[in-house]
């Protein structure tokens, strides 16, 4: 549940040391940072700092990638990830991911969503579990044909919000969100930031956005990000306000050369 | 400029058809479709031929799509790019471009001789499959190459295993042009004279092949055969084969095509 009390909460995810390259060039250098349970979290930076790879080291995805290599540690609720015995697949449920692009699957709005279901194995009607999901994200509204529709005759903020539902089926611990709200219209923006908003009760969020003024309004923590290495992270009212690292109050001003 | 190209094909296409058709035109009827050929042009008929070319077909299409797509379902989806992949990949990649006459030579010492099948329907399957299998491999990983990794990343990211991955989401993307692909490969097999020439394909029988082990006989070597021979009469004939043979890859290319629609709009 909500984490309101203050002082230090225990970090869900941490890495430590982090490296990750692609074809030897280093996209993340030496990475430590810790997201407490509960809380919102967003990483900002230029385009091209890392903020995608880092969120994609989170659940191991960045594997998938061939030529991709990782070294450091990520730690979920006290568990090396990248253990050899972990399996990938329930990393990936307990640890949602909703992509930049939303990339549906060409099927209906139900097989969108029970998709994860199904891979898990879940049995029985999955009508209780796609209908609560899309719930959360606005998308439910008692009428059936919703679930029959072709997912990609949505509108573009629909699609963004049915990606999100797809992750939310399996109720995961935490949500990685990579740019939740690129390249929508300011109204399918701002409905995406409320389901974020309502999410923190859920689990939680860690989110990349080249939109720090979404950071400021959505996020408990921000990280700072250039060229890989993670320059600033703290409460994101200090940060903002009163950022310590020169390249944090460059890039937030938007003085960034 | 578009246009202008596609009516000079489709008018390339039209042309050899009726060329063929008007060659053909005394011996096309129903009896030609079914009887075995003759010594008398006249009663001469590409039964055997097409029962042949039918066998040769059916038997590759059950070897040559499982075998091509599994490899190329693993090489695209599964294996790591370490550099015996790369290597394996550019050998199949060389051998879909081997011309068939030299497929022929191999299966001869191979199969007709080797394996002693003799010049049977099973040797000329056997051989065409080994001709075939690069192509399915090739086309195939293209096809499924083309299917954007998002896809993939989308689905692993909900909890999918790989298999998952490439059952429910790759395969059903790639499935028209993995589709196109097989068919493809499977009408340059059964237009392939050249290697059934070299296993020995005989082009008079009085019977239509009824098991893999009958002697080998099919639509592109009668072709050769009746267009070899000196007399007028034949050349009809081997007209008429031409259109049976043309019918053949025409009713492929409707299976296809019925897919094609059906499939239409399910994924862009």
């Amino acid at each position: 549940m909500v984490m309101s009390a203050p002082g230090p909460a225990l970090p869900v995810l941490s890495t430590e040391r982090l490296t990750v390259r692609f074809d030897g060039r280093a996209v993340l250098k030496d990475v430590s940072i810790e997201i407490p349970l509960g809380r919102v979290v967003s990483i900002i930076g230029p385009a091209g700092s890392g903020k995608t790879t880092l969120l994609r080291s989170f659940n191991r995805m960045n594997e998938l990638i061939p030529g991709a290599k990782t070294a450091g540690t990520v730690h979920f609720q006290g568990v090396d990830l990248y253990d050899a015995d972990i399996d990938q697949a329930e990393v990936r449920r307990r640890i949602g991911m909703v992509f930049q692009k939303a990339t549906l699957f060409p099927k209906s709005v139900f097989d969108n969503v029970a998709f994860g279901l199904r891979a898990k194995g879940v049995e029985g009607d999955l009508h209780g579990l796609v209908e609560e999901a899309l719930t959360v994200v606005g998308l439910w509204s008692g009428g059936a044909e919703v679930l029959d529709a072709r997912a990609l005759d949505l509108t573009a903020g629909e699609q963004r919000r049915l990606s999100i539902a797809r992750a939310l089926a399996l109720k995961p611990d935490c949500l990685l969100l990579d740019e939740p709200t690129a390249a929508l219209d300011p109204a399918a923006s701002a409905k995406v930031e409320s389901i974020i908003h309502a999410l923190r009760h859920e689990c939680t969020i860690v989110l990349a956005t080249s939109d720090h003024t979404q950071a400021g309004r959505l996020s408990d923590l921000t990280a700072y990000l250039d060229s890989g290495r993670l320059m600033e992270y703290g409460a994101t009212q200090e940060l903002f306000t009163n950022p310590r690292n020169e390249r944090t109050e460059s890039y937030l001003t938007g003085r960034l050369p | 400029m578009g246009v202008a190209a596609a009516l000079v094909t489709m008018s390339a296409l039209i042309l050899l058809t009726g060329v063929l058709l008007v060659e053909a035109r005394e011996v096309l009827d129903w009896r030609f479709f079914l009887d075995p050929p003759s010594r008398v042009a006249a009663e001469g008929g590409v039964g055997p031929a097409v029962a042949g070319s039918l066998w040769l077909t059916f038997l590759v299409a059950a070897i040559a799509v499982p075998l091509g797509v599994g490899t190329a379902v693993y090489l695209a989806e599964y294996a790591p790019p370490t550099r015996l992949v790369k290597a394996v990949e550019s050998v199949l990649t060389n051998l879909a471009g081997v011309p068939s006459v030299v497929y022929g030579i191999a299966g001869l010492a191979l199969f007709v001789r080797g394996l002693g099948l003799g010049p049977s329907i099973l040797a000329g399957a056997l051989t065409l499959t080994a001709l075939t299998v690069p192509l399915v491999v090739v086309n195939c990983r293209k096809a499924l190459q083309a299917v954007p990794d998002e896809f993939r990343w989308a689905a692993f990211g909900l909890g999918a295993s790989r298999w998952q991955v490439v059952r429910d989401q790759v395969l059903p993307a790639a499935a028209p042009a993995l589709l196109a692909g097989c068919c493809a490969a499977l009408l340059r097999a059964v237009g392939a004279a050249a290697p059934l020439l070299m296993l020995g394909a005989v082009s008079f029988t009085t019977f239509a092949p009824g098991s893999p082990n009958d002697p080998l006989t099919a639509l592109p070597t009668q072709i050769f055969a009746w267009a070899a021979r000196p007399r007028e009469g034949f050349l009809a004939l081997a007209a008429g084969a031409s259109v049976a043979l043309l019918l053949l890859m025409a009713a492929m290319h409707l299976v296809l095509f019925a897919h094609r629609r059906r499939q239409k709009g399910t994924w862009s």
